[in-house]
């Protein structure tokens, strides 16, 4: 019933079960040891069954009549033992991996049972290499093609993340015009030996992947690295001063398709409200509770200005207290922008909510929540 | 076959007949105000052409299926175009549309209108109950802001202004009475106009599905004479007192604090150090709200409309009542006599199973463990009656 070699393998899968156990039930729990145990069994498991399935790989032992037909030589057992790899350690690390490993390991065994039933097709083998073809292509390129994309942009985003910024405007130009002289040379020499085309595409292509890979290493430049560490684009600065970082560039056109609950206008250093649905200008806006609720704000004043919603307090641990406080950017005159105010407690809560213009002395819109 | 025409018959005379209910508050066909009666004025001619367009198109096709049926004979002559009848068959249609068209841009724009608007009430929607905000408006005694759910109370002849909005998922707002539908959606303000004729309730309904409740997702609003609404408006800004000491509504006050207060708010509730209770339902319910609790009694529903804190007697009484006595019998609030004993108790004992909510904790993990609707709470029969003596102190 066994042959020789199933004997061997069947002894491996027996003895990684065994080991399985007891590295579970005394030595420790953790998963990458499980994973790693139960990867080797399932990979011993699948390699008796074959073995038992092919009585050794000898035809004449399986009753089966040696043919001249050998099969094509293929890459898709490799990619799917690649795919369960990295299935396993997907268990262990992240669920990206994971998702990987799943996709490799299905597009791997579609395209092996695709290619083998081509191979039983017909007695011609070239009809059977271009019914393959017929099926397959259409999918392999668009697909090929959008990794093979997606690997260079992310490859050159790297490398420009991990160069100055000056360089990184450099890299692009001389990069876009290797790839344009490439583009010209291959229209211009049609008949450029296919060798040579592929040679140039490659040394490109693997050119860039390198130094993205390079790139990744190195880690974004400095001055990313310490806008990331320190927030600088996310921590508001809400002062009557320019903020060096979270006011840069700030936006200054609001969507003509925006629903605003109220707008909020600074003209000529006189703060006004209006609200949606009430004619004339309101001293306080109410909006409800719990809901986001855009405010725009517009300044019509010669001065940049920004619009600062003081929305209480907060406890940080025990008697601890910090305000809650949200802005826009500091704006000039004749932008807009949006605040979207979340407020979860009525103004009951404690002190009032108001809107404010920093340098505006003694003028405020009240914010109630009911 | 003569059975198919049987029930046929059967079906169409009683879908005839149900359009003859006298008990249909929400019947599209008698509008109580002028929104709603320049939609009725509108639709009445449109439905009169459309059905009289409709009765002919069908009795000409019947006819020349009956007087042209297959008996055998031969196919007689075809003819191709015939450029006169072909312009006027399109003509006719034609100029129709374009006096329908007419008077309906009209009545759209009439009913967009809202620089003359009167009143304003915020409407924010969430699963599955509406919640009214009246912001401050001196002139109508509000000075400070109102809020409530469920029965939204206007003063008649006034145009109410509606900004519509939602906590969570689209909605729609509907009274047909008062006016046509308006979503209610994330993010946006919808303005929606609405004014009654006379005294009264009339009913509504969520028309946007909106989950598993949406067919509980009612609303009434109550239209009350001017100097009702006064009083309502006084009643709404009462402060809040605190039930007497060494009696069951005080133990009730006890429970609402453990138990309800977490989502629930009632203005005015303090803490035995004087600290006000701020409820917190951004932390339990996806919506982030609950509807506030002050006042409750001064309605005549709960539960997102669904269910009356009257009882049978008491709720015929007010909504059969004239206009004139109505604003009377409505202002008088709920009393202990008056309630709706089985179904607040019911609600208390176990909410999910009275209306279809998202409140099973081992399902809510797509919510962070947040509710849509309220859970069940495991309260003891000693604690329901606790509670339902509190809550009739809140009028």
């Amino acid at each position: 019933m066994f042959s020789t070699g199933s004997k061997y393998f069947f002894g491996i899968t027996l003895f990684g079960a065994l080991s399985f156990a007891v590295y579970m039930l005394l030595i420790d729990e953790s998963a990458i040891g499980a994973t790693a145990l139960l990867g080797a069994v399932a990979a011993t498991a699948l390699l008796t069954t074959l073995v038992l399935s092919t009585r050794d790989g000898e035809a004449g032992e399986a009753g089966v009549a040696a043919t001249e037909d050998t099969p094509t030589s293929s890459m898709w057992p490799l990619i799917t033992a690649a795919g369960f790899v990295i299935l396993l350690a997907g268990t262990i690390t992240t669920t990206a991996v994971f998702l990987l490993g799943v996709v490799v390991l299905l597009a791997s065994l579609f395209e092996w049972t695709v290619l083998g039933w081509s191979e039983r097709a017909s007695s011609d083998k070239a009809y059977n290499a271009s019914l393959r073809k017929r099926l397959l292509h259409p999918i392999e390129f668009p697909v090929i093609s959008a990794v093979g994309l997606g690997v260079i942009i992310v490859a050159f985003s790297r490398i420009t993340l991990a160069i100055s910024k000056d360089a990184g405007a450099i890299a692009f130009i001389v990069i876009g015009l290797a790839v344009l002289g490439a583009g010209v040379l291959f229209s211009l020499r049609p008949n450029l030996k296919r060798g040579i085309v592929i040679g140039i595409s490659t040394v490109g292509a693997l050119g860039i992947v390198s130094a993205g890979i390079a790139g990744a290493g190195a880690g974004v430049r400095d001055e990313l690295a310490e806008a990331r560490s320190e927030g600088h684009y996310t921590h508001q600065d809400c002062g009557a001063e320019k903020s060096k970082y979270f006011d840069k560039l700030p936006l200054e056109v609001v969507s003509s398709t925006a629903s605003v609950i109220a707008t909020v206008e600074i003209v000529n250093g006189k703060l006004t409200a209006r609200a949606q649905g009430i004619p004339g200008d309101q001293e306080s806006i109410t909006i409800p509770r719990s809901n986001p609720s855009s405010v725009m704000f517009v300044n019509k004043d010669q001065e940049e200005h920004r619009l600062v919603a003081n929305l209480g307090t907060k406890v940080i641990s025990g008697d601890v207290k910090e305000d809650v406080v949200l802005c826009t950017q500091m704006i000039a005159d004749g932008a807009e922008q949006v605040l979207i105010l979340n407020i979860p407690k009525p103004s009951m809560a404690g002190k009032p909510y108001t809107l404010t213009v920093p340098g505006l002395a003694g003028q405020s819109i009240e914010v109630i929540v009911p | 076959m003569r059975r198919m025409l049987t029930v046929g018959v059967g079906l169409s005379t009683s879908l005839v007949l149900a359009g003859c209910a006298t008990n249909a508050p929400q019947d599209t066909f008698q509008p109580k105000g002028p929104n709603a009666q320049m939609i009725d004025d509108l639709q009445k001619p449109v439905f009169a052409v459309a059905g009289i367009i409709g009765v002919i198109v069908t009795v000409a096709v019947l006819y020349a299926i009956y007087k042209f049926r297959d008996r055998g004979q031969p196919i007689p002559e075809q003819t191709h175009g015939k450029p006169a009848l072909e312009i006027t068959l399109t003509i006719i249609p034609a100029l129709i549309l374009t006096v329908v068209g007419v008077f309906t841009f009209r009545t759209v724009f009439d009913l967009a209108k809202t620089s003359d608007t009167e009143m304003i009430i915020n409407v924010t929607g969430q699963q599955w109950w509406w919640e009214y905000d009246y912001p401050v408006q001196n002139e109508y005694g509000i000075t400070q802001p109102i809020i409530t759910s469920g029965q939204l109370v206007i003063p008649v002849g006034t145009k109410v202004m509606l900004r519509q909005t939602s906590r969570d998922v689209i909605h729609s707002y509907w009274i047909p009475a008062l006016n046509g539908k308006r979503d209610a959606v994330p993010g946006r303000v919808h303005l929606n106009r609405i004014e009654a004729d006379e005294p009264g309730i009339y009913a509504g309904q969520c028309t946007e599905f909106c989950g598993l409740s949406h067919a509980n997702m009612r609303m009434e609003a109550v239209a009350l004479s001017k100097a009702d609404f006064a009083k309502w408006v006084a009643g709404q800004l009462k402060p809040y007192t605190p039930p007497a000491e060494n009696t069951l509504a005080k133990e009730g006050e006890a429970v609402f604090v453990n138990q309800c207060a977490r989502c629930h708010q009632v203005n005015g509730m303090k803490r035995a150090d004087g600290t006000a209770i701020i409820a917190a339902p951004d932390e339990s319910v996806v919506s982030g709200a609950a509807p506030n609790l002050s006042h409750l009694m001064s309605r005549n529903t709960f539960a997102g409309a669904m269910f009356d804190l009257l009882n049978t007697s008491c709720r015929k009484d007010v909504w059969d009542a004239d206009s004139e006595s109505f604003g009377a019998k409505y202002l008088q609030g709920v009393s202990e006599d008056c309630l709706n004993q089985s179904d607040l108790r019911g609600w208390l004992r176990n909410a999910p199973e009275m209306k279809p909510m998202y409140v099973n904790p081992e399902l809510l993990s797509s919510t962070g463990g947040k509710y849509r609707g309220m859970p069940y709470l495991g309260l003891t029969e000693s604690d329901i009656e606790k509670l339902v003596a509190y809550l009739l102190t809140l009028k």
